[in-house]
Parts: C-alpha cells; sequence; structure tokens
C-alpha cells in the first residue's frame, strides 16, 4: 500500500509540473468557452441571414388556417421584443420568422407548391409549408426549405401549428375568439415545461448544450489521459525504467498506480475547470453580450440532479480505467514511439465510435440506436450521461449499463496486467493476436 | 556453518518450447561476492529476475535470507542493477532518487540525507554545482550510470544484484565499481554480479557458477574450481610473439597439448594428461622458440570457461583446432 502510494505520488506531481499540464489547464476552459460560444454566434448569425426573406405558407385548408399561424409567428415575436429580459417566455430570436400567407384552392395546390420550389431554389424565400386537408383531419404538414434541417425553427414552426389548430378547435366549439387567444396564451406558459415526444423539455436548448458538453468533455478526458497512461508505459519500457521499479513493486501496483496517478491528474484538471465554469456562468453574460449573443442572456446551467453527478463521476472513472487499462496494454506491447499510434488505433476507435453517434442520439435517446450504445461497455461511458441529461433512463437500463461496464473493467484490468507484466520486459517484435493470447494465458 | 543470503533450489523456466533456465540450484554465502558466468543467452538474466521475483519460476524455489523470495520484505533488502540501464529522463535526478528509494521502504528525509552523501561522494554535487537539481537527460551517460548505481545502493542493501555491471563503463568507472564492490565485501553486504568477462570474475569473486544454454556447468569457490580442473597448465610467454612455423607446429601436437589458447604474445596451454611439461619445454627450444616465460599454472577462469563451455560451442572451430 506504501509502495502504490509512492508511484501514485511520483505519477501525479511529475505530471501536475509540467509545462503541458499548466498551459493546458489554463487554456482547456478558453478553448471550451470558444467551443460553446462559437456555434451559437454562428447560428445568430446565419438565423438573421436567412430571415432576410418570408416562409410562404401555402393553405389549402380553406379553413384560415394558414393566417392563424402566421399571426401566431408574429404576435410572438412581438411578445419577444416586447419582454426581452423575460427569462422563459422571452425565446430566443430564432422564434421570429417572417411568413407571407397564400390561400390556395387544393387543385390548384401541387402548382403553387412547385412556384414555391422555385422561390427557394432561386433563394428568395427560405422555405414553404403546405397545409392541405389532412392537416385537419390527419394532423400533418409539410415543409420544405434550405432550412428544414434548423431544429429549433422546425420546433417553432411545429409549435405555432399545433396552437393554432388548437385555436381553430376552440373557436369551432363555440369558444369567442378573444377567450381563445387567452386560453391559448395560457398554454404557452404551461407547454414551457412540457416534455415532447423526444423527451426534452422546453430547455432542452440547454440541455442539448450541456449534454454535448458533458459527452464531449468525457470523450476529450477518456482519451486525453488514457493515452497519457500509454505513453507513461512506453516511457518506462524505452527507457528500461521498468526493470529497476519491478525489481521494488510488483507489476500490478505500478499499473495501478500509473492509472491512479494520472487519473488524480485528470480530476484536478477537471476541478480547476469547473471552478473557472462557475465564474464563466456568474461572469458569462458580460461576456456573451460582448459578442452580441442574446441566448445567453438566458443562459441559465441546467439543474444537475445527484442521481446525474454521482452516475457522471462513475461513468468517468470506469470510463477512464477501462480505456487507460486498453491503452496500458498497448504501451506495454509495442516497442517504439513509431509503433504505438498505429497499435493504439483499435483502442481510440472503440472511443470514436462513442462521440460519432453522439448527434443522433441526442435527436432520439430513447431509441434503439441509444438504448444499445449506452448498454455496451466501450461506448457506455459517453453515450449513457448523454442520455441522461437528455431524458430520464429507465434504473434498470442504467444499473444494468454500470454493471456491465464495470465487469468489463475488471476483465480489461485482469488482461491489461498481464499483458503488461510481460510486455515490459520484451522487446523486439510487437505481438500478433495469438502471442498476445498466450501472454494473457501464461503471465 | 556460514549462514546462507541467497539459495536457490532446482529452478526452471520455459517459454513455450524453449528452456531459458534448466534445474538451476546454487547457494551464496552471506559477505560473499559471487560470480555467476555464461556466455550471452546462457540464462543469466532470466535466473537474475527469477531471484528478483520480476519473473516467477516454473519450477523450484528461491529463498532470500531463510524466507520465501516472495515475501517483499526481504526483496526490499537487494538492491538491483540491470543490464539494460534506464531512468526517467524528463525527471530530476534527486526525485528520481527518492522515488526509487522510497519504492524500498525509505522515509524521504531519510533518503535526502544518503541522497547529499552519495552525491558527494561520486562527485555529482560540488561546491559549483549541483547536479542533483538537474534533469536525468541533461546528464553525460558516465553521470547517468552514477546515478543508477546510487539508485542501487541507496537503501543500503544486504544483498546487490548486478547484472553485467561492467559493460559500457570506461575504465575510470570500472575502477569505481571495482572499488565499491570491495567495499560492499568489507561491510559484510553479499554481491552477486553475472559477467561473461572472466577477468573481471576471477579478480573479484570468491565463488563462481558458470551457466551455458540454461544449464550449470559447474559452480564453487574459485580457488575449489581451479584446483578441481587444475593439472598440466603452462604458463608460456615468446619473445617476438608466435608465428614460427615450427613452434606452432609442437603447439598444434595434440599427442602432447590439448588445447592451446593463443593471444599472439601469451600463450596458455592444456597438456594433454599424461604429457611431461619439460618435454614440451625441450621441444619449444628445440624449435627456436624464445622463451620468456614458462610456468607450470592452474588454468584461469577464462580457460575452465573455455573448456567447459566452448568445448561444444563454436569456440573450438574458431580456434582451428578442430
Amino acid at each position: 500500500m506504501d509502495k502504490l502510494w509512492v508511484v501514485i505520488t511520483r505519477e501525479y506531481l511529475e505530471r501536475v509540473r509540467s509545462k503541458w499540464f499548466i498551459f493546458a489547464t489554463i487554456f482547456g476552459p478558453v478553448f471550451f468557452g470558444v467551443v460553446m460560444i462559437l456555434p451559437g454566434y454562428m447560428t445568430v448569425k446565419g438565423m438573421k441571414n436567412q430571415q432576410v426573406s418570408s416562409v410562404r405558407i401555402l393553405d389549402a385548408t380553406g379553413t384560415g388556417l394558414g393566417h392563424r399561424i402566421a399571426a401566431r409567428l408574429a404576435a410572438r415575436k412581438d411578445t419577444a421584443a416586447a419582454n426581452p429580459l423575460q427569462g422563459r417566455s422571452a425565446r430566443p430570436v430564432t422564434e421570429a420568422i417572417p411568413t407571407e400567407v397564400e390561400d390556395v384552392n387544393p387543385p390548384k395546390l401541387a402548382m403553387a407548391e412547385s412556384v414555391a420550389t422555385k422561390a427557394v431554389v432561386d433563394n428568395l424565400s427560405p422555405g414553404y409549408l403546405v397545409l392541405d386537408s389532412a392537416t385537419m383531419t390527419q394532423h400533418t404538414a409539410r415543409y420544405a426549405g434550405r432550412n428544414a434541417s434548423a431544429v429549433g425553427q422546425m420546433e417553432l414552426l411545429q409549435e405555432a401549428i399545433r396552437q393554432s389548430m388548437i385555436a381553430a378547435r376552440l373557436e369551432n366549439a363555440g369558444i369567442k375568439p378573444e377567450r381563445v387567444d387567452s386560453l391559448i396564451k395560457v398554454k404557452v406558459d404551461l407547454s414551457s415545461v412540457r416534455l415532447d415526444e423526444r423527451g426534452r423539455g422546453e430547455s432542452g436548448i440547454v440541455n442539448f448544450i450541456f449534454g454535448a458538453v458533458v459527452a464531449f468533455m468525457l470523450y476529450m478526458m477518456i482519451m486525453i489521459y488514457g493515452q497519457n497512461v500509454m505513453r507513461g508505459v512506453l516511457e518506462e519500457k524505452m527507457t528500461r525504467v521498468a526493470e529497476v521499479v519491478m525489481a521494488s513493486v510488483k507489476p500490478d501496483i505500478l499499473l495501478a498506480g500509473k492509472i491512479l496517478g494520472v487519473g488524480a491528474v485528470g480530476l484536478t484538471q477537471q476541478l480547476v475547470w469547473f471552478g473557472s465554469a462557475a465564474a464563466f456562468i456568474t461572469y458569462g453574460a458580460v461576456m456573451s453580450k460582448a459578442m452580441g449573443v442574446p441566448e445567453m442572456k438566458n443562459f441559465a446551467f441546467p439543474t444537475v440532479s445527484p442521481l446525474l453527478l454521482v452516475s457522471l463521476i462513475l461513468f468517468f472513472v470506469l470510463g477512464y480505467v477501462l480505456y487507460s487499462s486498453m491503452f496500458a496494454a498497448v504501451g506495454a506491447m509495442v516497442g517504439t514511439q513509431e509503433e504505438v499510434q498505429q497499435a493504439a488505433m483499435p483502442v481510440i476507435l472503440l472511443l470514436v465510435s462513442s462521440i460519432v453517434f453522439v448527434q443522433p442520439i441526442m435527436l432520439a435517446p430513447s431509441g434503439t440506436l441509444a438504448r444499445a450504445m449506452s448498454v455496451i461497455p466501450f461506448t457506455a461511458p459517453v453515450i449513457m450521461p448523454l442520455r441522461m441529461t437528455a431524458m430520464q433512463v429507465p434504473p434498470l437500463e442504467l444499473i444494468g449499463s454500470l454493471l456491465g461496464l464495470a465487469i468489463t473493467c475488471w476483465l480489461a484490468i485482469w488482461a491489461s496486467a498481464r499483458i503488461y507484466r510481460i510486455g515490459l520486459l520484451m522487446t523486439g517484435k510487437r505481438p500478433n493476436l495469438q502471442e498476445l493470447m498466450r501472454w494473457i494465458k501464461y503471465a | 556453518m556460514t549462514e546462507i543470503a541467497l539459495d536457490i533450489l532446482g529452478i526452471t523456466k520455459r517459454y513455450g518450447e524453449f528452456t531459458a533456465v534448466r534445474s538451476l540450484s546454487l547457494a551464496v554465502p552471506k559477505g560473499a561476492v559471487y560470480g555467476l558466468l555464461g556466455p550471452n543467452g546462457a540464462g543469466k538474466t532470466t535466473s537474475i529476475r527469477m531471484i528478483l521475483n520480476i519473473i516467477a519460476p516454473d519450477e523450484g524455489t528461491i529463498t532470500l535470507f531463510g524466507k520465501p523470495s516472495r515475501d517483499q520484505a526481504s526483496l526490499d533488502r537487494i538492491g538491483y542493477l540491470p543490464e539494460e540501464r534506464g531512468l526517467y529522463k524528463k525527471m530530476q535526478v534527486r526525485r528520481v532518487l527518492r522515488f526509487l528509494g522510497q519504492l524500498k521502504g525509505l522515509g524521504a528525509k531519510e533518503a535526502d540525507r544518503r541522497i547529499d552523501e552519495w552525491m558527494e561522494r561520486f562527485s555529482l554535487k560540488t561546491a559549483e554545482k549541483d547536479w542533483g537539481l538537474a534533469k536525468i537527460d541533461e546528464l553525460s551517460r558516465g553521470m547517468q550510470q552514477k546515478v543508477q548505481f546510487i539508485g542501487t545502493l541507496l537503501h543500503d542493501p544486504e544483498l546487490v544484484i548486478l547484472d553485467e555491471p561492467f559493460s559500457g563503463l570506461d575504465p575510470i568507472n570500472a575502477q569505481a565499481l571495482k572499488d565499491t564492490v570491495v567495499d560492499l565485501k568489507k561491510r559484510g553486504k553479499t554481491v552477486v554480479f553475472s559477467t561473461h568477462l572472466m577477468d573481471n570474475a576471477e579478480r573479484l569473486c570468491d565463488s563462481v557458477c558458470i551457466i551455458a544454454h540454461g544449464d550449470k556447468v559447474l559452480d564453487g569457490t574459485v580457488p575449489g574450481v581451479k584446483a578441481e580442473h587444475g593439472g598440466n597448465n603452462v604458463a608460456l610467454a615468446l619473445a617476438g610473439g608466435g608465428g614460427a612455423e615450427l613452434v606452432n607446429r609442437v603447439l598444434r601436437d595434440h599427442t602432447m597439448v590439448e588445447r592451446v589458447d593463443d593471444s599472439n604474445q601469451f600463450f596458455e596451454i592444456s597438456l594433454q594428461k599424461d604429457a611431461d611439461p619439460q618435454e614440451l619445454l625441450h621441444r619449444l627450444i628445440e624449435a627456436g622458440a624464445k622463451v620468456q616465460r614458462f610456468e607450470l599454472v592452474q588454468p584461469s577462469l577464462h580457460q575452465i570457461f573455455l573448456e567447459k563451455v566452448g568445448a561444444t560451442g563454436v569456440e573450438v572451430g574458431m580456434t582451428g583446432h578442430g
């Protein structure tokens, strides 16, 4: 135990003292700050450009729904402009979508659509919305345009359509138009805490950003510090210091000390970053204003439940241990710096595979892909926390995922320790898979 | 009876089909300087790694100071200098040494005190310059070897194991190493070192063990081994060196000479069992050799080594004796 402590201390202090660590710790938050603000900034800029011309509404329902929607979108813009500081009701500028309504006879709809398509192609309009008989009966509407993938805008359109239809129904049911409007307004406020079918509430954007940042941070930390362990092992092997050290401590203790020491460095860095993130959120509004990002005015750090926090830590620790022990085995297998990147490729790809699917999983956090990847131990450390920021994950899935990860961790440590024990003293050719199996068997 | 510091009983290590060490047994008395001799690839390093519990033997037992070698407290009483030396390149010298000391159970303060002592002794710390504050890779090769050696001895080990300690040392450092080994012995420490340089072994060792191809060839005290393998050995020195055809013919006459180690100026000759050394001297003078020295001697370790290990190896072919 004393020796483990000696190893941990060395690994920790040597890294924390290094220039690299100090540099990364100071500039990491700057980097993340830019990464967080820049997309918002770009989105706002891009949004403004797209809103030069208006969205065309082709209304073939004959019920005046199109005008209702247009009015609703315009009204919102007014509200947003009137109450810029009022938290929830003041939505981002993406709210304001200028529209022009065209009432169309159902038989002529196809022709009107092709005209609208041409307008989009010619860049005269960002897109058009089609309301037909199916809108009233089957609750479907179609949107076509250049900005069809803009999640925020589509969500908004959908919302406007929905509310307009409700208003129409209420009026059909005999409620006076003035009353309807006030009723709908109440509805708007209520819907701000509603969970939609994607499992996200109205604070979706904040959660969206938070989820992405969490997933990206986890991925980065595991990648950076996992490879740090690998380089440490390789250094000990290449400089031959491993043999001196192994004459004093068991290789398992050396490996454990290295993983724990480097992990502690990662936690130290995260603590520094977390502290500066808190400062950023306190003073961030000033910064954001300077950059002209209005959303940030309403940016509130999402409330993190104790369950989420504990899970985050658990997934980080287990994910880090899993990957760093695999990286350590790679470091012990190879003999040169040149070889190591190539040999680490399979492990890196395993880790990358989790970040690749972040976007689809954020859009459908309860889908099959999301569920599968949050249970597979190699992607779980990134994907499960991501899902947890987006939705309530069933407890059984969470426990199963953690359990599977813990078991895989144990297996990885066991196999790595064996590869490590033999590999550290080996020189020459990198072992192939068959030889590697023999190492594990005979160590 | 002398106390045994290291007792090895029938250890075997196999790597798949290849047997690196085959049932090796040896005993190193406390306070002895013990040489583990053998050609490259004989299994010396593997044996040493088994003693240090870095790798586990497939069979056999190793006892350190009367306890199984898996006992960590016993292992901490060993100081080890591996053949392939290395230190953390980017780390400060003092911190490396403190780390190595602490791994052997030294307290940080005690380690610091001893580091100062050793650094001054090896003139790594002088009034002008304290190399302890430099990073390892700022040191010259010779200095790095000194630091490595300090790391081996910092915790004042009872048993010092040196794997090929003389390889890569310049004459000055080699001399310093010899002095240190002698000093360790005087202080009652046990030293085991491996080498394939017989001259060093012969001068330093109390006892030796020769291994080849994983097998023990012989072991015992140096005088004992020599006596056992002694007999008809002649040390011969010729003025102007060998090379004269007639002289060579005499030296290669297998009815008298079993083998000869020709070092040009100097010859070490093993005579056949019943051959008469006087007869050889007579023949040499007849052949016109200018004898400067002709002495009946015990064989050198080198000679014994060649005879025992090289008898079936490449060395015989190389000397042209067939």
